[in-house]
């Protein structure tokens, strides 16, 4: 059935539907509205909903919430971002399965409380001391707002990871046309219980560095102790290098070892096509448009859309980088930050940014002009 | 490129310019307007968190203020205005620091730096303008919501007491904490000068009508803090150094009633009027116990400020 729904309506919708049973969040522009929708989807008592006194009692809520075996969320733009910070690295620290929306909108600070920007791309990376790695999934309209809810769900239940789900002003609140029957989806996926078989050995204990550890909630009927200090598999304090070295690389290698697991991409190749445009977030419909356009005037061009930011979606980026690529063009709606975190892998091969951060959208009309002008690089 | 020279531009006497994008009705405009009456030509800076107070400070060119303004992130008014007044003070500068804050930025958010600002006596003024709901986002509670109330976030009436934000201030034992209304001007302009002519940490509430959350009409919103006042739900006080106590109105026998039924924000079913009139009589005990106990006579001297 075809709705009509904001981004931020379609995150709730998908969040329930992916098992959420608990959200914390303090109000903000544009992600209020995630707020309220889960007052009113919550109101029959399947899930708690608390509006806190702000955005580090939002999430440490989720956070205890997700310890104690709930799916949570919480929901802000980047002002709560930053005040997110030291507890997304707890949830690092403690691998708690938790999803946070940010609706960005322009920074840095208040910015443009009402003016869009996606400048959180790599914040949302780098969002925490140390530099270990998060899933940072970004979605284009409702629709992708629904189908990457869902996933960011399933990748913090298995990986025991927090994850973020950037959206942005145009994103959260823009009314689309969805029908969300037709969005194929993921099977919703739950943490591995401690209890499922033997061999059980404490709440962080691995085998591998990349192996995820079972899930026993903190309270239940094994002691679980839960510490944003370096501890060891008990989840007990150690000065043991060994043990430390141990965690720390798991705490990288859980994300980076799966990187292509992780890859959500739409590509859109001409094998044939010179020129290949690059895009995620809000800048993906005017990219749609352009495309549609310079193909009806027998021009040759690809597209490729990335859904999943961090980890660095590299396989489906070389794979859309066939051999007749000359030119790569990507629009952001920030100062050209994820271009920057993609030269490497593209290098040789230069990148054209049409960066736009004064609050306004990229037409088609300027991806067309810069696609017909002659490379820079 | 010029540009042409707008009202923004000019000097301007007033802290609030006219042009201003505030709604109707709105209580904080009206007592930022009986603010400057009662600072009686000092030019205060001025430190305000995210909230519409900030709002008001516009968009090129209805810049709302005729005075330096901070704005701060929503969680540090108070630890911003301590900075300025800091250094204001080593500069040996006379002219006050104010917070000017909502209920969110002061209730919740930014009740640490508040606390620890009044712990340490600093010299600033805050000055919180309570409209008991998050405006400026789309009207969700806050911890200053009264119980029973529709929010957004509380469509069904909202469950929980509405913090004593006063309590809590005078706790800290700071110089002076008052109560304002817009609807007793010499009661609010004396309060103001007796905050501007106190050293240290002053804490003043404002009851402030927001039309737009409370339901209610705009040319009412006088008229409901009045029915506030009478009917005893706002009482207006003074405390100073957090021990001596003074009545200034004392409740006439007002229905609750005439408050309360000129605001949508109060038609949920919940609403027990009964029990929100024993609260407000609750309330009165004990302030009048204070009052009896811990008089406030004679002048009022405020505790210094003291630096280490």
């Amino acid at each position: 059935m075809r709705e009509f729904m904001t981004g931020n309506q379609a995150v709730v919708r998908a969040a329930i539907r992916a098992g959420c049973n608990y959200f914390a969040g303090y109000p903000i522009t544009p992600a209020s509205s995630i707020l309220t929708e889960f007052v009113k989807a919550f109101a029959d008592g399947r899930g708690t909903i608390v509006q806190t006194e702000d955005e580090i009692a939002a999430i440490g809520q989720c956070i205890g919430a997700a310890m104690a075996g709930a799916k949570a969320l919480t929901a802000s733009s980047g002002p709560g971002l930053s005040l997110y910070s030291e507890n997304i690295g707890l949830a690092q620290m403690a691998e708690t399965p938790l999803v946070i929306v940010d609706c960005q909108r322009m920074g840095p600070s208040t910015g443009g409380a009402t003016a869009t920007g996606e400048g959180d791309v790599m914040f949302a990376r780098f969002v925490s001391g140390g530099g270990y790695p998060l899933p940072v999934l970004a979605a284009c309209d409702a629709a992708t707002a629904y189908r990457l809810t869902i996933d960011a769900f399933n990748i913090a239940e298995r990986f025991r990871t927090p994850v973020i789900l950037l959206s942005s002003k145009d994103v959260a609140l823009t009314r689309q046309t969805v029908d969300l029957g037709a969005i194929e989806l993921p099977e919703v996926a739950d943490r591995s219980p401690h209890d499922d078989g033997d061999g059980w050995r404490g709440p962080y204990a691995v085998d591998q560095p990349a192996d995820i550890p079972r899930f026993a909630p903190i309270g239940g009927d094994t002691l679980v102790r839960v510490t944003g200090s370096i501890h060891d598999e008990r989840g007990v304090l150690t000065n043991d290098r060994a043990k430390i070295q141990a965690k720390l690389t798991h705490l990288f290698e859980k994300i980076e070892s799966r990187a292509e697991e992780l890859e959500r991409f739409d590509a859109d190749i001409d094998p044939i096509a010179e020129t290949l445009i690059i895009c995620y977030g809000g800048a993906d419909g005017a990219v749609r448009e352009a495309v549609a356009t310079m193909r009806e005037r027998g021009e040759a061009i690809s597209r490729l859309t990335l859904y999943t930011l961090w980890p660095i979606a590299a396989r489906a980026i070389r794979d859309a980088v066939t051999w007749r690529v000359r030119r790569v063009i990507m629009p952001e709606l920030n100062i050209g930050l994820y271009a920057d975190a993609l030269r490497p892998i593209l290098a040789p091969l230069a990148i054209e940014s049409i960066r736009r951060y004064d609050g306004g959208l990229i037409s088609p009309e300027t991806i067309c002009e810069q696609a017909g002008n002659e490379a820079i690089a | 490129m010029s540009i042409a020279l707008t009202t923004a531009d000019q000097p301007c006497e007033h802290i609030l310019r006219a042009g201003n994008t505030n709604c109707a009705g709105c209580g904080m405009s009206l007592g930022l307007q009986l603010l400057e009456q009662g600072l009686d030509g000092a030019r205060p800076t001025l430190a305000i968190p995210a909230c519409c107070g900030i709002v008001t400070a516009g968009a090129f060119p209805t810049s709302g203020y005729g005075v330096p303004v901070a704005a701060t992130t929503f969680a540090s008014s108070a630890a911003v205005a301590t900075g300025l007044s800091t250094i204001a003070e080593l500069n040996e500068e006379t002219e006050p620091v104010i917070c000017w804050a909502g209920d969110g930025g002061t209730y919740d958010i930014g009740l640490a730096t508040l606390s620890a600002a009044a712990e340490r006596n600093e010299n600033i003024i805050y000055i919180c303008y309570d409209n008991e709901i998050y405006g400026n986002t789309g009207g969700q509670r806050s911890s200053a919501t009264p119980e029973g109330v529709r929010t957004t976030t509380t469509p069904k009436g909202k469950c929980e007491v509405k913090k004593d934000i006063m309590r809590i201030m005078t706790a800290h034992r700071i110089p002076y904490a008052a109560t304002l209304s817009i609807a007793h001007r010499e009661d609010f302009l004396q309060k103001i000068r007796t905050a501007a002519a106190t050293r240290g940490f002053r804490f003043l509430l404002l009851l402030s009508p927001c039309p737009t959350g409370w339901k209610s009409e705009p040319d009412e919103s006088v008229d409901l803090i009045e029915y506030a006042v009478r009917c005893g739900l706002f009482p207006l006080y003074e405390v100073f150094d957090g021990e001596r106590y003074r009545v200034n109105v004392r409740p006439d026998g007002t229905p609750l009633e005439e408050y309360t039924s000129r605001q949508r924000r109060y038609t949920s079913a919940d609403v027990d009027l009964g029990h929100l009139q024993s609260e407000i009589l609750k309330q009165w005990r004990l302030l009048d116990g204070l009052c009896n106990a811990f008089p406030a006579e004679g002048k009022m001297a405020g505790r210094a400020p003291k630096r280490n």
